[in-house]
């Protein structure tokens, strides 16, 4: 999952080596097919959620019995430094933009960002409101935009749904 | 509550006070106070029951060039709501702050018109912003800031063709 995207995004990021699909053993390099890693790795993702506002309630029902998106082998986790996905939900403050970029920051390198929701995007219904940032990628690199206001548990889904996708085509 | 303790109270601080107050209705009096002597003013009601200091509130006057602040006690023994109401220059908004009487919640509500209004209250100890760090324009909350103008030149770029839905 992290690979595919950045491979699909590598505008987006910029953290990261070549290095790390690859062991040295002996003085020989031994080359892990990266998709072979990869589908390793989407069984199971460990996330971080930071939800400002409303994105929140409608996340909640996700992680709950009737969505459950531990069927996918996505559990929510207490530290960002475990997580390899952040979900981000709802507008950022300039006050939490900055605790945002701060638990991106501490996140290990092959990390991947989830916006949710119009005010992500846009600013949403806050776009002329003085103390909310408009678009998130301003200031953190996003790999995907989940839209909608807030987003319905199905399209986080569809959206995890393309990204498996993609790493099961993945040669 | 009633119409007597309004009196009662009303009586007791025009004859302390040389001050202009009237009974607004039932249960509520509103005083205009001058910035002189305020804090001991405000001390003495905190002796006469008036514990709680519900809210202030700040009301912008540009035209007069004034900020108007409304202190809003409450009394629990008499049932009696006062609002104390203060003119303050705009251009030198200084106050002085009222944390030696009612203590920490007025510390909260100097330090959010602090933040909106930019008006300083001396003797509060941190006044830093609740919510806009670093922040840069003027106090949001003024009548002359125009935040659409403030949003557009600090978030959109209206060189793009499609964010100049956000400025026309």
């Amino acid at each position: 999952m992290k690979r595919a995207h950045r491979q699909t995004c590598s505008g987006f990021c910029r953290e990261g080596s070549q290095s790390d699909s690859r062991r040295v053993d002996k003085g020989t390099k031994v080359t892990v097919k990266e998709s072979t890693k990869l589908k390793r790795l989407i069984k199971a993702i460990w996330i971080f959620n930071w939800f400002n506002s409303c994105g929140f309630i409608e996340l909640v029902p996700v992680v709950g019995s009737r969505w459950d998106m531990e069927r996918f082998g996505m559990i929510i986790v207490g530290s960002p430094r475990h997580a390899d996905v952040l979900f981000i939900a709802g507008y950022q403050t300039l006050k939490s933009i900055k605790r945002a970029r701060r638990v991106y920051e501490q996140m290990a390198a092959p990390r991947v960002v989830i916006a949710l929701g119009a005010c992500t995007m846009t600013g949403g219904m806050y776009w002329d409101s003085y103390n909310t940032i408009k678009r998130l990628s301003d200031y953190i690199p996003v790999n995907m935009y989940i839209p909608g206001c807030p987003p319905r548990p199905e399209a986080v889904f569809e959206a995890c749904g393309k990204i498996f996708q993609h790493v099961e085509e993945m040669d | 509550m009633g119409a007597k303790e309004d009196l009662e109270i009303l009586d007791k601080i025009t004859s302390e006070f040389n001050l202009e107050c009237k009974v607004q209705r039932k249960g509520s009096i509103w005083l205009d106070t001058p910035t002189e002597g305020f804090v001991d003013f405000c001390k003495w009601l905190k002796e006469q029951g008036f514990e709680h200091l519900s809210a202030i509130s700040a009301i912008d006057w540009p035209d007069e060039g004034t900020y108007q602040l409304a202190y809003h006690l409450w009394s629990y023994q008499d049932k009696i709501l006062i609002t104390l109401k203060v003119k303050i220059d705009r251009q030198n908004a200084v106050m002085d702050s009222v944390t030696d009487v009612w203590d920490g919640s007025a510390q909260a509500h100097e330090r959010e018109i602090h933040e909106l209004f930019g008006v300083k209250f001396e003797g509060n100890n941190n006044l830093t912003p609740l919510f806009l760090e670093d922040w840069e324009g003027l106090p949001p909350f003024r009548k002359d800031f125009n935040w659409r103008e403030y949003v557009g030149g600090k978030y959109y770029d209206r060189e793009n063709e499609r964010e100049r839905v956000y400025y026309d």
